[in-house]
């Protein structure tokens, strides 16, 4: 009877291993088998065609030391990653708590506020690079009202650069932290709200006694989230501003890009992967503490 | 749960206040892209000259010439590829995730969490960290501008992330139904066809639509993978529009229009379901 027992387990974990197996074996020979060889890769100095030879830290020595691309590259990361991320995340907040409290229209918010988000950032930068064109959309605005002293060549300001890629973020993505904090709002209890109102509270008042504690947890969750996201942006500074004017718009993306592919320095630009990919594990770790994910 | 939430918002000062700024920004969300439509039926003197008002005919030159081939942008070709890669992707995608996330839900394996620590392990994984191995990788296969070159990669890269969307889903999936169903006379293959199939076609459907976005999407392997200019995919073809010496905007916002609204399209059937595909999982009940 036992033995009858212990095959149907047999059995069934075989049958599991069976429909995981092939797609699992796939995606380590795509994802997990080219990972590691970034890290292998990040020691050696290689062309990508022809002998490489084993160069120990060098490659991370340099970066850190002498590539002033690297260093632009690493600030303009931190800072975009911040500035999207917060951005999105405490705009699309505001919304959901605005859109939860049924103003009238509020579907029609919710859906116009999600919509950019599905559309390919490819096609957003190509727009927006249109909109802050020096003859675009920005500047007849400004001569149509009589601002004609704002007008400049935007994108070309070193200072505003950045500032702009980070505001087509954040007009691209604002829905998305949006849904989840108000899919984490449908789950609070009306009644709270209720003895709220009983006690006196006014509306702004519930927002921060009521629902931002009870969504601390949606709030890690998205945050974790767009900062993984945001840190290794690579098209839309690619497309917007191609690292400039004159690189000061290089993030970590883009220079992994430009060291593997314009100049050719495989190894040296696997450092790159590999501070992408420890990046990805601590938020990672971050995010699977965050959300409680148990098995 | 009933939601009904009254509106006082300590006068109807502080709600016209409120509708104000949302509509504001409603703008500010929409015009960009009403924009954009609307320059697509203008001649490029008109976009210049006619910036904020509507096409004074319906100009469909812009359309015309930008399809086929031109100044070597070969758009259908792009949208073509982009088409063909996407559904092959989605295709082996499902193939291997639907079995895979219903396996970890449903049935009893030994090492089972080792499995899914290690999904949610790759899932967090950004192309970068892979892009140099799995270009050389790619190469050495000799598929580079060949379709399987960015399927392979789309699919395995989007599997850790397909299979345990579909197994929260699953793993919701009360057996009692299916039990009641085989009280109720049905075999086991009824039992599922009847029952569990269309159930999860909701589910199924928003896992896929959003595979579809982030696949249809993808830019930065593309641009690696697919060097050939017949090969290219539509996010890579449409970079050609970005240099200075395009100066012809009538074309190439037909061609940003033509891209956005597949997208688009798909949003304003499927929006309930790609916002529900997003969250599930995320939020705990």
């Amino acid at each position: 009877m036992l033995n009858k027992i212990r095959n149907i387990r047999i059995k069934e974990s075989a049958l599991g291993y069976v429909f995981i197996l092939p797609g699992f074996i796939f995606t380590l020979i795509f994802v997990a088998y080219p990972v590691l060889s970034s890290i292998a890769l990040s020691f050696l100095k290689w062309k990508g065609r022809g002998p490489f030879e084993f160069v120990g830290l060098a490659n991370y020595i340099n970066m850190f030391t002498k590539d002033l691309f690297f260093k632009t590259a690493l600030q303009n990361s931190i800072i975009f990653s911040l500035g999207a991320a917060l951005g999105t995340v405490l705009l699309g907040f505001i919304f959901a708590v605005i859109i939860d409290l049924k103003i009238p229209f509020h579907k029609f918010f919710k859906f116009i506020f999600f919509l950019p988000v599905v559309i390919s950032i490819v096609s957003t930068s190509l727009l927006w690079l249109r909109i802050l064109d020096p003859y675009g959309l920005l500047n007849t605005l400004l001569a149509k009202l009589h601002l004609e002293s704002l007008q400049q060549i935007w994108l070309g300001n070193p200072k505003l650069a950045l500032l702009l890629i980070i505001v087509v973020t954040i007009w691209q993505y604002n829905g998305f932290p949006m849904i989840f904090f108000l899919a984490g709002m449908q789950n609070i209890d009306d009644g709270i709200y209720e003895a709220a109102k009983i006690d006196g509270a006014s509306t702004i008042r519930r927002v921060f006694t009521v629902t931002i504690p009870l969504l601390k947890n949606v709030f890690a969750i998205i945050l974790t989230l767009q900062l993984i996201f945001t840190l290794k942006v690579f098209d839309i500074v690619w497309i917007m501003t191609n690292e400039g004017p004159a690189g000061s718009t290089a993030v970590l993306g883009t220079q992994l890009y430009v060291n593997a592919f314009h100049a050719n320095k495989f190894g040296y630009a696997s450092v790159i992967s590999v501070i992408l990919f420890i990046l990805a594990i601590i938020f990672s770790i971050i995010y699977i503490k965050v959300s409680g994910y148990r098995e | 749960m009933k939601r009904y939430k009254k509106n006082e918002f300590g006068g109807p000062l502080n709600n016209t206040v409120m509708l104000f700024f949302m509509f504001l920004w409603s703008i500010f969300q929409l015009f960009p892209l009403v924009w954009l439509f609307l320059s697509s039926f203008k001649p490029t003197v008109d976009i210049q000259t006619n910036m904020f008002g509507f096409p004074k005919s319906f100009y469909l030159e812009n359309f015309n010439f930008s399809f086929f081939n031109y100044k070597g942008i070969l758009l259908g070709t792009y949208i073509k590829n982009s088409m063909i890669i996407t559904l092959a992707s989605l295709i082996i995608l499902m193939l291997l995730s639907l079995p895979a996330a219903y396996a970890i839900a449903k049935l009893k394996i030994r090492g089972k969490n080792i499995l899914i620590i290690i999904l949610i392990a790759m899932m967090g994984i950004p192309i970068h960290s892979a892009m140099v191995p799995l270009y050389y990788f790619i190469a050495k296969l000799g598929l580079l501008s060949n379709y399987f070159g960015l399927i392979f990669p789309y699919v395995a890269f989007n599997f850790p992330f397909s299979t345990l969307l579909l197994q929260t889903f699953f793993r919701q999936f009360p057996n009692e139904i299916i039990e009641a169903s085989k009280i109720d006379g049905c075999s086991s293959f009824g039992a599922f066809t009847k029952v569990v199939f269309p159930i999860s076609l909701g589910a199924v459907s928003s896992v896929m639509i959003i595979m579809f976005l982030n696949i249809w999407n993808e830019f930065l392997f593309s641009l690696i993978i697919m060097k050939n200019n017949a090969a290219k995919t539509l996010p890579v073809g449409l970079m050609a529009f970005r240099g200075q010496y395009v100066v012809d905007w009538g074309p190439m916002f037909a061609a940003l229009a033509i891209s956005v609204i597949p997208p688009i399209i798909l949003y304003f059937i499927f929006h309930r379901n790609i916002i529900k595909g997003m969250t599930a999982g995320a939020i705990k009940e």
